[in-house]
């Protein structure tokens, strides 16, 4: 045992005194989880509100009250631009849509509640109608909010009245009865007006108009909590094939260099310089999980739905992968020709078994070809500890293909080994 | 003590080690001399037990199983490709052998010093080997299969693409190892160096062994005559007189100089001293493994 660990320390200084190889087996699966999961999840930003543009045209207090208010929502990140490049940005699908004030919405009531001239034009995609409707909803909401805001002014309330005032007094069409009653009603405005402390009239209209309250509830989960859930077992799976490929090829070195031949006239086994390779091949994918897993952990908060089983599908993964590079070293003679069949295989077993992107991204009819490959089962088995709360038996499955077929690589590649050698 | 016998090993339709058998007694050096593709890394190969022979038997201190641990503890191999790590520096691969090898490790910390002095590394223990020349890197080739003192020692080859400064070091160090009394099996090309290592040595051509013996009893054998060139200082009037004191009829004559073939140069010359001729210079080109491996084969050792 204790010249299997000799055998297996010194492969892993050949192999980390490569930069090109440290890079192959750490640093490429870590960028691969990064960039595919930041994609998967807009820039890595979190959940962010509906993008839309607001093209200000009257410059009134009231717009601009307005427009604080549209900003203060969570549901909307607003952009300020002119008529012209907010509609170019709509056309583009750049941004939900833009919102134009036209000019006199600050007018007072009478161009707030103007129904023949609305002065708020909103420009969207027909197609895009639920986005549309909600969006609406949210004008509206912001417009009662910025009026609660003129309501407490009383000059602004005062000018609105003698406004009123004055128009009743001027219509031709209202009965004089009538007429006097909007009157009365008006000057009971003015007394109300006068007579309240600007503290007293604020209270009456505190807070929002409308409003809603909101009980946040997690929906159950049926599905990866974060999109680094998804790039996070392809990103082990790629750490493990460029160890597997790296190793693979060491192997094909030694034999070819002459190193090989030396340990076979050591006080050793095959048995031991095999099981020091692959044991090399398991500690140095283990350390590289731990890298990976801490990096989830810390920089993506990725979180780990079983851990024991996510230990036990890593293993499973590996011991697959072990015994795949031990069946890949035997394939060529050389360096360039094991090499070169070793990451032709890995690359195809990557596309098939969904290393390179989501099985769920791939046409229907390729997806059962993708059973064939051990990054699926890998990946399967993965993600059932991360995030398909898989059962001890729905593990098994993909557990038992992976240990099946590493076994059967291993042994193959050691008769293969042998076959050659002698 | 080696002994083979009747070693037999075949690879598809090429006869790699056609029915080869020797001994070799303890603290002797054996020679196997023969061009490229004689047969000879076969014959080590079969010795350590890389691989197994179609027929015939091995053995090794009286051992005849070379797989098992305690014969190759006791077995030093130089392969001739180059065993090793190149990504490590000379300390580390010397200290990783000597780790396989079980060597406790107040024993390894003074052989890797002897080793790597002995082949001249000592100030660069700690640099890669890839940094290294090519006779540097042979010699720590070397010196890796000497770290645990071996009993039986095998080199193929040692000295292939070597500069003369390494090649005299590594000469140094194996005729050291002799005097040590260990056992060694030495494969070359280079006649010169069985001439100046082995006490015997076999000539193998096409994996046979052609004649085992030692380098003075060969030549004698198979050699052929001595080739002289005698330089006078007058100019040779009388041919007829000399050919008397020459025994060989083939006599050549250019001016003040003869040539001729003998198997016993002194004698011969010491007779044409007789002919009263005052000698300039005489060149004695005695028989050596070249014109043995050419006489038994017809072909030179590099062809």
């Amino acid at each position: 045992m204790k010249k299997v660990f000799f055998l297996a320390a010194k492969d892993i200084r050949v192999l980390m005194s490569d930069r090109g190889n440290i890079f192959w087996v750490l640093g490429f699966p870590l960028i691969f989880a990064f960039f595919f999961g930041a994609i998967y999840s807009d820039a890595g930003d979190g959940p962010s509100g509906m993008k839309i543009a607001v093209v200000d045209e009257d410059n009134s207090s009231f717009s601009t009250s307005y427009i604080s208010k549209l900003e203060e929502s969570d549901a909307l990140t607003v952009i300020h631009l002119e008529r012209d490049q907010a509609l170019e940005q709509v056309r583009k699908s750049k941004i939900a849509a833009a919102v134009i004030i036209k000019k006199g919405m600050g007018d007072g009531f009478e161009a707030i509640f103007n129904r023949d001239e609305p002065k708020i034009e909103i420009a969207a995609d027909p197609s895009r109608k639920m986005e549309s409707g909600y969006l609406q909803g949210l004008l509206a909401k912001a417009q009662f909010e910025a009026l609660s805001g003129n309501f407490t002014d009383k000059n602004w309330m005062q000018d609105q009245v003698s406004q009123w005032r004055e128009e009743i007094e001027e219509a031709n069409d209202i009965d004089t009865k009538d007429a006097n009653l909007y009157l009365d009603l008006f000057d009971s405005y003015d007394n109300f007006f006068n007579d309240i402390n600007d503290q007293d009239l604020k209270m009456g209209f505190d807070g929002d108009i409308l409003n809603f309250s909101q009980t946040n509830l997690s929906r159950e989960s049926d599905g990866p909590l974060t999109p680094f859930q998804i790039t996070f077992p392809q990103a082990i799976l790629w750490g493990i094939l460029g160890c597997a490929a790296t190793f693979a090829i060491s192997i094909v070195k030694e034999r070819t260099s002459g190193t090989f031949q030396r340990l076979l006239i050591g006080p050793i086994g095959k048995a031991h310089i095999l099981a020091g390779k692959g044991a090399a091949c398991f500690i140095t994918c283990s350390f590289i999980m731990c890298i990976q897993y801490i990096g989830a952990k810390l920089f993506f908060k990725m979180p780990v739905g079983n851990l024991s089983f996510f230990v036990l599908a890593y293993f499973c993964t590996i011991f697959c992968f072990v015994g795949l590079m031990m069946l890949i070293s035997t394939l060529g003679r050389t360096e360039q020709s094991a090499g070169g069949a070793g990451w032709a295989i890995i690359m195809i077993m990557a596309m098939l078994g969904g290393g390179m992107m989501p099985l769920y991204f791939m046409p229907v009819w390729l997806r059962p070809f993708s059973n064939f490959s051990p990054v699926k089962w890998g990946i399967y088995a993965l993600e059932g500890a991360i995030w398909r709360n898989f059962s001890l038996i729905e593990m098994s499955t993909p557990c038992l293909i992976l240990l099946a077929i590493g076994l059967a690589s291993f042994l193959l590649g050691v008769y293969n080994l042998h076959r050659q050698e002698d | 003590m080696i002994e083979v016998k009747n070693l037999h090993k075949k690879y598809e339709n090429i006869i790699a080690v056609n029915d080869v058998s020797f001994k070799v007694d303890k603290g002797r050096t054996f020679g196997l001399l023969g061009p490229n593709g004689a047969g000879k890394t076969t014959t080590i190969k079969l010795l350590c037990g890389i691989i197994k022979p179609d027929s015939g038997t091995v053995s090794l201190n009286g051992r005849t199983d070379p797989t098992l641990i305690d014969v190759r503890r006791s077995l030093g191999v130089v392969p001739q490709t180059l065993a090793i790590y190149e990504e490590l520096s000379a300390e580390k691969n010397l200290r990783f052998i000597g780790r396989m090898y079980g060597l406790d490790s107040q024993i390894l910390n003074s052989r890797i010093a002897e080793c790597l002095e002995i082949a001249g590394l000592s100030k660069r223990k700690k640099e890669k080997v890839a940094k290294y020349s090519g006779g540097m890197k042979r010699r720590l080739n070397m010196v890796c299969s000497l770290l645990h003192e071996p009993s039986i020692l095998l080199l193929d080859e040692p000295t292939v693409g070597v500069d003369p400064q390494s090649r005299n070091l590594i000469f140094n160090t194996i005729e050291k190892i002799k005097k040590q009394g260990r056992t060694i099996i030495y494969t070359t090309h280079y006649m010169e160096e069985a001439e100046r290592l082995c006490d015997t040595v076999a000539i193998l051509d096409h994996g046979k062994i052609l004649d085992i013996d030692n380098v003075a009893n060969l030549i004698k054998k198979h050699g052929g005559p001595s080739h002289i060139e005698a330089e006078f200082e007058e100019i040779i009037s009388d041919i007829e007189k000399i050919k008397k004191y020459v025994d060989n009829t083939e006599i050549q004559f250019e001016n003040n100089i003869i040539r001729f073939k003998t198997s016993r140069p002194m004698e011969s010359l010491a007779k044409l001293n007789q002919s009263g001729l005052r000698f300039h210079s005489i060149k004695v080109q005695t028989a050596n493994l070249e014109d043995v491996f050419l006489n038994l084969t017809g072909r030179r050792l590099r062809d």
